[in-house]
């Protein structure tokens, strides 16, 4: 069986060089982007299992990211992770279907639990 | 002197000059009636000359020596009415008038004495008694001819008395009034002057020509509010400040999430993996870890910077580094709202000698209206460029918000002056206002409702740096 695709945007670059190296760890296939548009360019080309994003981004920010990819790619998971503990940007997640939301600093055991889960419920 | 003494005297002095009129015009009526009632008396007097005169004729004519017997009793009445009548008489014409009257009189009577029993007098002697009743005639007539002509004239000059002392009141209370109006109204005008540049934020002391009333203690006083107020001023700055440090702690406090997160990451991956890192892994992971902290330090010392109350230290600054620095400061509020920031420096500015305190402040208020003026997806433009003759530069604060509406445009540099509702100090830009003014420079602001708001500030090159060496 193919290795689980997994694809990880944040304008910080150290959140996608950990997350790389922690979810490679546990036979994942990590992409990472600094911004939404090469990003979504990617996904055009290859489908991802899930998109672990950043909320609040230069330019096309994580819920134009989460519109985006539940309107092309509805089989594809979306977590969103935020420095901003904002309750209206968690339900308007939310509402926008995201699988889960991750306030700033992110648990990556939790992280990972939480792919794992929604890499099963695909399956 | 006291404007309320210099009413009091100036009524006193015109009230004196009234009653001495008074005084004066009682005096002209009580010898006006003293003449009158002499007259009166003269008018009697003459009436008998006449009788006696008459009685003279009928004697010469008719030989009628009853005639002067009638002349004899007319004389004695006369007599005894000028001595009944002496001190009426006196005060009118004076006492060398009526002996000479009495004497003539006394004459005329001897010579008609001396006539008395004859029939027919001789020549000599009518001549005589007709010479003397002539004297006296005329010299009474004389009299009461004099007197009436006096009568006239001290009437006349007390009705010339009183039409120029109508016209020197009336003049004095017109002139007085006009200079102490003038007076009021020009020490109001300084006020006015004061008061409005007290406004505007400049509270230097307004001294020239003080009067010394009460105006003056008005002048003291608005002198001893502006000291007040400068004193004020500075705490006003400092709690407009913490006020500002309020909204800029949330946005830091999110600011400091992300390398927090970071270091948070690399330590739990370090954690996991650490028996699998290479060497040169594991000192990069560290050095990262010691870069991102190096990052919280800054925006931590930035916001210390911002809060601490600091003494104006005017220095050359390059402003562009200024507005680069306040933006990590207010970053994330902006990122919060999702406005879209757009910064053009002009890198060719010279450097501006001011207190970059003052300034980052005087930036850090105008960011925060601008965002609280704009829903998200709002754009806000900061911008810097070369002021008028290259002796100053320029700082452009534009929003796409909601704008100002003209009536509130005056207003908004006014302290305490606030459309924010609850929300507002109405300090903010009466703050900066104050700070731009104390760099000589300007502040304005344009804008249009449903449009944006324009802030330019003016900060000339060298102002603060001249201050300091003149002061």
């Amino acid at each position: 069986m193919d290795k689980k695709r997994i694809m990880v945007i944040d304008d910080e670059k150290i959140v996608g060089d950990m997350a790389k190296m922690s979810l490679e760890q546990e036979g994942y296939d990590v992409e990472t982007f600094l911004n939404a548009e090469p990003a979504l360019a990617r996904l055009k080309e290859r489908a991802f299992d899930v998109v672990v994003t950043d909320y609040k981004m230069k330019g096309i920010d994580g819920m134009e990211v989460l519109r985006m990819v539940k309107k092309e790619y509805p089989a594809t998971t979306v977590i969103m992770i935020t420095a901003f503990a904002n309750l209206d940007a968690a339900i308007e997640a939310l509402r926008g279907d995201v699988h889960d939301f991750f306030p700033k600093p992110v648990k990556i055991k939790e992280l990972k639990a939480s792919i794992r889960r929604a890499l099963e419920k695909v399956s | 002197m006291k404007i309320e003494t210099k009413l009091i005297v100036s009524n006193i002095v015109n009230g004196a000059f009234i009653i001495l009129i008074g005084f004066f015009a009682f005096q002209n009526m009580n010898l006006v009636l003293t003449k009158l009632r002499f007259v009166e008396i003269a008018d009697d007097l003459n009436a008998s000359f006449l009788t006696m005169r008459l009685s003279e004729k009928n004697y010469f004519l008719y030989h009628d020596l009853q005639a002067l017997g009638e002349i004899r009793e007319k004389i004695d009445s006369t007599e005894m009415t000028l001595e009944a009548e002496r001190s009426n008489i006196i005060p009118a014409i004076g006492e060398t008038d009526l002996r000479k009257l009495e004497d003539l009189l006394r004459a005329y009577g001897e010579t008609i004495g001396a006539a008395n029993g004859t029939v027919r007098p001789s020549d000599e002697q009518e001549a005589r008694i007709r010479n003397e009743g002539r004297q006296l005639k005329e010299y009474a007539d004389s009299i009461t001819q004099l007197e009436r002509k006096r009568v006239n004239e001290i009437i006349l000059s007390s009705k010339r008395i009183l039409i120029f002392s109508f016209w020197a009141i009336l003049v004095s209370a017109l002139l007085i009034s006009h200079f102490i109006s003038q007076k009021i109204v020009q020490s109001l005008r300084q006020i006015e002057k004061m008061t409005r540049s007290i406004s505007e934020g400049n509270f230097a002391q307004v001294a020239t020509g003080r009067p010394r009333d009460e105006l003056g203690t008005v002048i003291d006083a608005v002198n001893h509010m502006s000291e007040e107020l400068a004193h004020r001023e500075e705490q006003i700055i400092q709690s407009k400040k913490l006020a500002s440090l309020g909204i800029l702690t949330a946005g830091v406090a999110h600011e400091i999430t992300n390398p927090l997160n970071n270091i948070s990451m690399i330590a739990q991956t370090y954690d996991e993996l650490y028996r699998n890192l290479s060497d040169e892994e594991k000192t990069d992971m560290m050095q990262k870890v010691d870069a991102e902290t190096e990052r919280i330090r800054k925006i931590v010392k930035n916001l210390l910077d911002f809060s601490k109350p600091k003494d104006a230290n005017p220095r050359e600054e390059s402003i562009n580094e200024v507005i680069q620095k306040t933006l990590t400061l207010v970053q994330n509020m902006i990122d919060v709202q999702n406005i879209e920031t757009t910064v053009k420096l002009d890198e060719r500015l010279p450097r501006v000698f001011v207190d970059e305190d003052q300034v980052q402040q005087v930036l850090v208020n105008l960011v925060t209206n601008a965002v609280q003026a704009m829903h998200a997806g709002g754009r806000l433009f900061i911008s810097t460029r070369g002021g008028k003759g290259n002796g100053s530069v320029e700082i452009t604060v534009k929003d796409t918000g909601k704008g100002i509406a003209p009536e509130y445009l005056p207003h908004i540099f006014d302290p305490f002056f606030s459309t924010k509702g609850e929300g507002g100090t109405g300090l903010g830009l009466s703050v900066s206002y104050g700070i731009i003014k104390n760099h000589g420079g300007e502040i304005r602001v344009e804008s249009k409702v449903g449009v944006g708001t324009t802030f330019t500030v003016e900060l000339p090159i060298h102002h603060l740096a001249k201050e300091r060496t003149n002061g």
